[in-house]
Parts: C-alpha cells; structure tokens; sequence
C-alpha cells in the first residue's frame, strides 16, 4: 500500500524544478535588500504583504505555468502572436526596462558582496562582467550554474537567525494576521510595492513558463507542474518571511531602522553566525548576484530577438547574430557600468529597482490576463470564473497600488502629503 | 507587389464604393506550393463575415469586391485554412535556405492568373519598423528581405486547425542544420519536425540535438518508433540518450529494439559517460591472422553494412575473434598484392585504451601517435571496441565549436 502511494507521488517529486528554482531566483541581491528594509524601517508590520504577495505569485506563476503547458509556447511568443505589433513593442519593451533594471540590481550586489570582503568593486564588478560574458558565450554557464545556486543556500541561515533572535512571536502573529498597513505613507508603500516587484518579477515568469515549454509540459502532466509551482512559491515567501523577521528581531530592535550597506543586511545574520555573519551573506549575495548576471542578460536577449525574429544563440559569431551578441554584450556592459557610479546608494538603489518593477507590472499581468483567457489559444483550460475573480483582482490591487505611490510621489514634489 | 500589412484593418470596398466593412484577415489553403487566397473575413463592427475570394476584384491598395450583394455569411474557422493575419503575420517559419528560423514581418501577395498567391514573406526589420511607426511614416522606410514562400517551411502546429503540411522541403537540410532548429524551437514545434523526418534522418538529426531534447522528444513519441530511430543512431548516442530517460521507459524501449542493436547499447551504457568505452564504436572490421589481403579485403566487401569510415582492419587470432594481433590501415591493404599475409603488413606496436580509462584521454592517444583510431581493450586484454578520431573530436571540442565549425563548412 505504501508502495503505490510512493509510486503516485514520485512524478510530483521528479516535478520539482523550475517553480522552485524560479521562486528562489526571487531572492537575489534586490530581494534580500528589500526583505532586509522591509523588516529594519517597519519590524513586523509588512509581514501581512509578504503573505498576500506569496499568494499574487502563487497564482501568477500558475497561469504562466499553465499557459506553457496548453499552448506549448513561450511569453513573449503567444505576446508578439496575439497582440498587435505595436502593443507586443509596449510589452516587451516594458519587459526589456524591468529586466535590464534587475541586471543592474545583480552587479550592484556583485558590488556589494566584494566590498564586504575588501575588495573595491572598481575591480569586482568589471572582473565579474567579462567572467560572466566568457562564461556564458563559451557555453560552459551550465556548468557553474550550480555552484552559484549552492552559495545562495547560504540564505537559509535566515531562518535559523530569525529563530535564535528570539522575535516576540506574539507580535509576529499578530502582525501577520491583523496587520495595520500605512497606505499613505510613502516609504511604506515603496517598501510595499518594491515587495510584490521582487516576489512577482516578470522575468521570473517568462522563465517558468519557457521551462515549462522547454520540457514539453503536456496539459495532462500539468498538475506535477503545479505542485512544483506552489511548493516553490510558498518555500520561496517563508524564506521571505524569516529574513524579514530576522532583521526585524535584529536591527529594528537596535534602532537601526535604515539597510543602506550590505553590512547593516549582513548584521541580521548575527545571532546564528557570529563572527561570521559577513562572509556568510556576502557569499549568499555574490552567488545569487552571479547566478541571476548570467541568466539575465542571456534570458533577455534570447525573448527579445526570439519575438523580433533576430538571428539568436550564443554559438553564433558576432557576424552571423549581429543582434543578438551586441545586445547579450550591451546589457552585461550597461549593468556593470551602471553599478560602478561613485557614490551609488546600493541598497536604495537595489529597492529602487524593484520599485520599477512593481510599477510596469500591471503592463505584464494584463497581457497575461488577456493571454490565458483567450479561447483559441487556451480551449477549456482558460481561467475559471472565481480563480479570475482573484487573478483580476491582483492585477487591479497591483496596478492601484502602483497608482497611488506615483500619486503620492508627484504629490511630495510639490510639498503635499508626508 | 501586395503586402498584408497595408491590406488589413483597411476598408472593404463594395462595387459601387461602398464600405462593407473592415479586411479583418485573408484565408489561405496552405497546400498549394503558394498558397491561394480562398477567401476574405470583413469584419463589420462586432460581426465577422465570410466573403468568398470568387467575390474579389481587386486587392491592390484596398480590397474590392466584385458584386455589391454579398452573401453574408459569418466566418467559422475551418480544418485546412489558415488565415494569412492569424497564423503565418508574426508566426516563425523555418527558411530553409537561411538553415535558420525566421519570424515573418509581412506577407507578399501576388496576382497569378486571376487567383491571389503569397509569394513570399518579409522577414527584415525594416518591415517590423514600417508597421510600428505611423502609417504615413511607412513608405519613408526602405529595405526588405523577402523569402520566396518555396524555400519555407510552415509548421501545422501554428494554427490551431487541422493542416495538412507537406514536409518534402526539410530534406533540403542537412542534418546538422535540422538539429540547431530542433535545438531552437520549442519542443512541441520540434517533435513536429522531427516526426516529419524519416527514421535514418531523424537518427542522423537526433545525435547532434541536446542530451535533454532528445530525451524529451523520444519520450514524447510512439516507443515503436522511438526504437526505430534509436537502432539507426550510434550506439554511443542511443546511449547517452537513453541514459537521460527514466529508467523503465530506456528498458522499455531497449525490448522494442533489434536484441543485436540493443545489446551494442547496453554495452556502451555500462560505461561513464566520458569514458573511452562509451564514445567507442563497435562496428568494426576483424580479419583472422592466417588470411591473405585478398582475403581482407573480400570480407571487408562482403559486409552488408561497412563501417563509415573504414579506416584499418583489426587483425586478430584465429581461435579468438577477440585477441588483437594488431590492425592493417586501409593504406596498406590497398597498396599490398592481394597475395600477401596480412600479417607481413600489419602494425603490431598499437597503443590501446581501456574502456574505464576517460575520452580525452583515448584523444590524447590518438593525437599523440598520429592514429585515426585507436583500439580499445578490456581487463582481459580482450578487443571491445575503437575509438576514431571522429568520437574523439566530439569530446575535445566544446559542442558550440563544433557547431560553428560545420555552419561555416557549409557556407
């Protein structure tokens, strides 16, 4: 009996992938920064979002999981296939701001991983940018792939610290449950936003469903895939959940209300690492920063010239993908140049990144939207009438939300509002 | 010269001038060698309509209809017709002369014989530029590279109808070419080729596609002829990818395979991956030591299949096919009078690998001593196999380089 219990769940557990994978990608250098503010400047009081953002990517990596496996097609694809051409330019190019944002993000914490162990990112970033150009034009990215992604285990001391930091649970729970949002403040709502940009990325949902293409995900073997989706999802928000908790316990505790260096994000380690803290962050920081420099510009590139038609892959001479190679090299170039201004405030900047994100957001969820709801493309596997309840929902939270921080930015201009 | 991005979303013009809607899209029989315009769908506020294209007089600039009273009928989506704006604008086609996928930035049309074609697509970017910008913008920007709708590749896949897609034009390709689009495109798109392709082109392809790939598209496809394709491939690349299977389904299909065949593999995949026992072959020509080269190479024409490339007989004792005395390179045996022992023209100083010892250095064997293959022995000296300086290139050479290096062979 037990056996053939085991026997039904094996294919959920040879599943697990890409959804896990993709959700942990979540935690790179602007994730952590902003888990890490959320949890100095607020204590608990964001723990309530972190919960609602984990459910919005739930369901926005569903449908994206679900359109590759009906459709059989890349984003960007069923984009440029079902749009008209001149709304598949506003989307990619929305698509193309957000990601070349993130890039910049991976170089910044390049930076910021180097410099906490002494090294002056002026040479960090440059070595770090022709090493990951050579790694992945050579073709032997697969191969340190896995390492990168072994030294971002190093986040999961979060959780340990989370624990030995002795949060007041009582105040944890209540937060999470009855939470108290401060909509009109506008470092909350930046911090709130920047949240949903890092938790729901777009790029994180082309790269699910891509895998989910690449493999061949039939609609039959769809529900393996969804598990995966979830159980990616929910591991990826608790890790959120505990490095905001964790410098909470920490930091906010201590007064120091501000994450504006990498040592401040690394102080939060403490209680589990000691002496120790820095380096353990700083290899977390400079495995999730290479990890996402190397697949992001490469990703990019390949939506970009696969939905235009350009002459794509990275074996090809500057000659033959023209393209292709001048964009891969240009978004490496302009990330590590980008993150070698002198005097750049990293964190702020790593949260300013993902504020971008959150704000060309709602573009990417009604295009998905519109795209998993289409008839011809999807049959009978569009969205049901209450899961598009929720996920138009999202959409619209998302959209209002970044509305009101734009309002609320214009207004501060002209000395109005906090 | 008529383009479908300067047709549609432009009004449809009755006899007398009067508008009758919007050109929402034109319908074509993909079949034709360029394909016809069978019909039109005019789009009238919400209502979409049928026109046949018996009803067109003119499509230059606008689309005119011939009669002003048209048969209304509203347009349902049918097997066998795709339509022009849905399925083939900004789809991906296959350009068989280019070796590459191409997406398509505009379609031409022309008029043949009172009947309406597409000829061809436009593929440059100057198209997508045109369709961007304002419509008054469009004739300021010049350039296109149209390719002739003879040298495409349609894939059925695209419309979600019932097609019938001749896949004659993809012999063209060389298998090579064939498996950097089968690398390129999306899997579904891929095992749509691939099951176009017959069971020896399909092998030839297959052993140059990803390990990955592979695995998914002989997963994906009817085990008989999954078996089939594997039987035609090396047996070193049935091993790799049967390796990257899951376990019962690389039993199950090994029990559809020939059991000679089967048994090849087997062998291979009891080595490691890089080592010189997997990338061996064992297709090979053995000669008995008391034979003639006369006799050597009358076995050799005698074979139903002979090893490709032939580069040496493999000379061993008479009461032990598989104790190696030593090899004649082909050279030699042709330069030798057929009466001549093989024996007097045989190399006996060959190195020889073992099939645990790793593939780059079974290379190094043969780079250092000039060899075009080098044999490979097991524990008890035994012959199992060689190892040719084709299997030995593939492990030396990143597979991007190779790649590279057989696109520019073929320029």
């Amino acid at each position: 009996m037990k056996g053939g219990r085991l026997r039904r769940a094996w294919p959920y557990l040879l599943a697990l992938g890409p959804g896990l994978l993709a959700a942990s990608a979540g935690n790179d250098a602007g994730g952590i920064a902003t888990y890490a503010s959320a949890g100095a400047t607020y204590g608990y009081g964001l723990l309530w979002a972190m919960v609602l953002v984990t459910l919005f990517v739930g369901v926005v990596q569903e449908m994206s999981a679900r359109m590759g496996a009906v459709t059989g097609k890349g984003f960007s694809d069923l984009v440029r296939e079902s749009f008209s051409l001149r709304v598949t330019a506003l989307i990619l190019l929305t698509l193309f701001i957000a990601n070349a944002g993130i890039i910049v993000s991976e170089f910044i914490g390049i930076a910021a991983a180097a410099e906490l162990f002494g090294v002056s990112r002026y040479f960090a970033v440059p070595v770090a940018a022709v090493f990951v150009w050579l790694l992945v034009t050579r073709g032997t990215y697969a191969r340190v792939e896995k390492i990168f992604l072994t030294l971002t285990l190093a986040f999961l001391a979060y959780i340990g610290a989370a624990f030995l930091a002795h949060p007041d649970w009582h105040a944890v729970f209540r937060e999470t449950v009855l939470p108290h949002p401060r909509l009109l403040d506008v470092g909350y709502l930046n911090l709130l936003i920047a949240l949903i940009g890092t938790t729901i990325s777009p790029y994180m949902q082309l790269y699910v469903q891509s895998s989910v293409v690449e493999k061949g995900v039939t609609p039959e073997e769809y529900r393996y895939t969804r598990f995966d989706v979830i159980i990616g999802t929910v591991s990826a928000g608790l890790v959120a959940m505990f490095i905001i908790i964790a410098t909470a316990a920490t930091l906010h505790k201590h007064g120091i209300l501000q994450v504006d260096t990498a040592e401040r994000a690394a102080l939060a380690l403490e209680p589990i690492a000691g002496p120790f803290a820095k380096a353990l962050f700083g290899l977390g920081l400079l495995g999730a920063s290479l990890l996402a420099a190397g697949v992001l510009p490469l990703s990019t590139t390949y939506v970009m010239s696969e939905a235009f038609g350009f002459e794509r892959g990275v074996s090809r001479t500057w000659s033959e993908a023209p393209i292709f190679m001048g964009l891969f090299t240009g978004l490496v170039l302009l990330g590590a140049v980008l993150a070698l201004i002198p005097g750049l405030p990293l964190i702020k900047v790593l949260v300013g990144v993902y504020v971008l994100n959150g704000l060309l957001l709602p573009i990417e969820l009604f295009a998905m939207l519109r795209l998993v709801n289409d008839k011809e493309l999807m049959g009978e596997h569009v969205n049901g009438p209450l899961y598009n309840l929720l996920a138009w929902g999202i959409a619209i939270i998302v959209s209002l939300l970044s509305l009101l921080l734009i309002g609320q930015t214009v207004l501060g201009w002209f000395g109005v509002g906090t | 010269m008529i383009f479908l991005t300067s047709l549609v979303d432009r009004p449809v013009l009755g006899q007398a001038g009067e508008t009758i809607g919007k050109l929402e899209d034109l319908i074509v029989r993909i079949g034709d060698s360029y394909p016809s315009v069978t019909g039109l769908v005019v789009k009238d506020g919400r209502r979409r309509f049928f026109v046949p294209a018996s009803h067109l007089a003119d499509l230059n600039g606008a689309a005119l209809l011939a009669s002003s009273i048209v048969d209304l009928a509203p347009f349902t989506r049918r097997d066998s017709e795709v339509l022009l704006r849905r399925d083939v604008l900004d789809h991906q086609l296959i350009d068989i002369t280019g070796r590459r996928i191409v997406r398509v930035n505009d379609v031409q049309l022309t008029r043949v014989e009172g009947t309406y074609r597409v000829v061809g697509v436009d593929v440059s970017p100057q198209a997508l530029l045109r369709r961007l910008g304002p419509r008054a913008l469009a004739n300021r920007i010049v350039g296109r590279q149209i390719i002739d709708w003879s040298d495409v590749q349609y894939l059925a896949s695209t419309a979600p109808v019932q097609l019938k897609v001749s896949y004659d034009r993809l012999a063209d390709l060389h298998p090579v070419d064939l498996a950097r689009i089968v690398d390129a495109l999306s899997y579904r798109e891929s095992a749509e080729i691939v099951a176009a392709l017959d069971e020896e082109t399909a092998a030839e392809t297959l052993e140059e596609v990803s390990d990955e790939r592979v695995a998914d598209l002989l997963e994906g496809m009817d085990q008989e002829r999954a078996a089939d394709i594997l039987e035609e491939m090396t047996p070193a690349a049935a091993a790799d990818a049967l390796e990257d299977l899951e376990d019962d389904v690389a039993e199950q299909l090994l029990a559809r395979m020939e059991p000679e065949e089967a048994a090849d593999v087997q062998a291979l995949m009891a080595y490691d991956e890089d080592s010189a026992g997997r990338i061996m072959t064992t297709d090979f020509v053995r000669v008995a030591e008391n034979a003639t080269v006369g006799d050597a190479l009358a076995i050799v024409r005698s074979l139903e299949e002979v090893p490709d490339p032939l580069l040496a007989v493999y000379i061993v004792a008479v009461d032990d096919p598989d104790l190696l005395r030593g090899i004649v390179r082909l050279r030699a045996l042709i330069l030798a009078s057929p009466q001549t022992p093989v024996l007097e023209v045989m190399d006996e100083d060959v190195p020889t690998v073992g099939p645990e010892d790793r593939a780059e250095d079974a290379a190094r064997v043969l780079a250092e001593y000039n060899l075009l293959a080098v044999p490979v022995l097991g524990a008890d000296g035994h012959l199992l196999g060689i190892v040719t300086v084709d299997d030995a290139l593939a492990v030396l050479l990143p597979e991007i380089w190779q790649r590279r290096g057989a696109r520019a062979g073929f320029a």
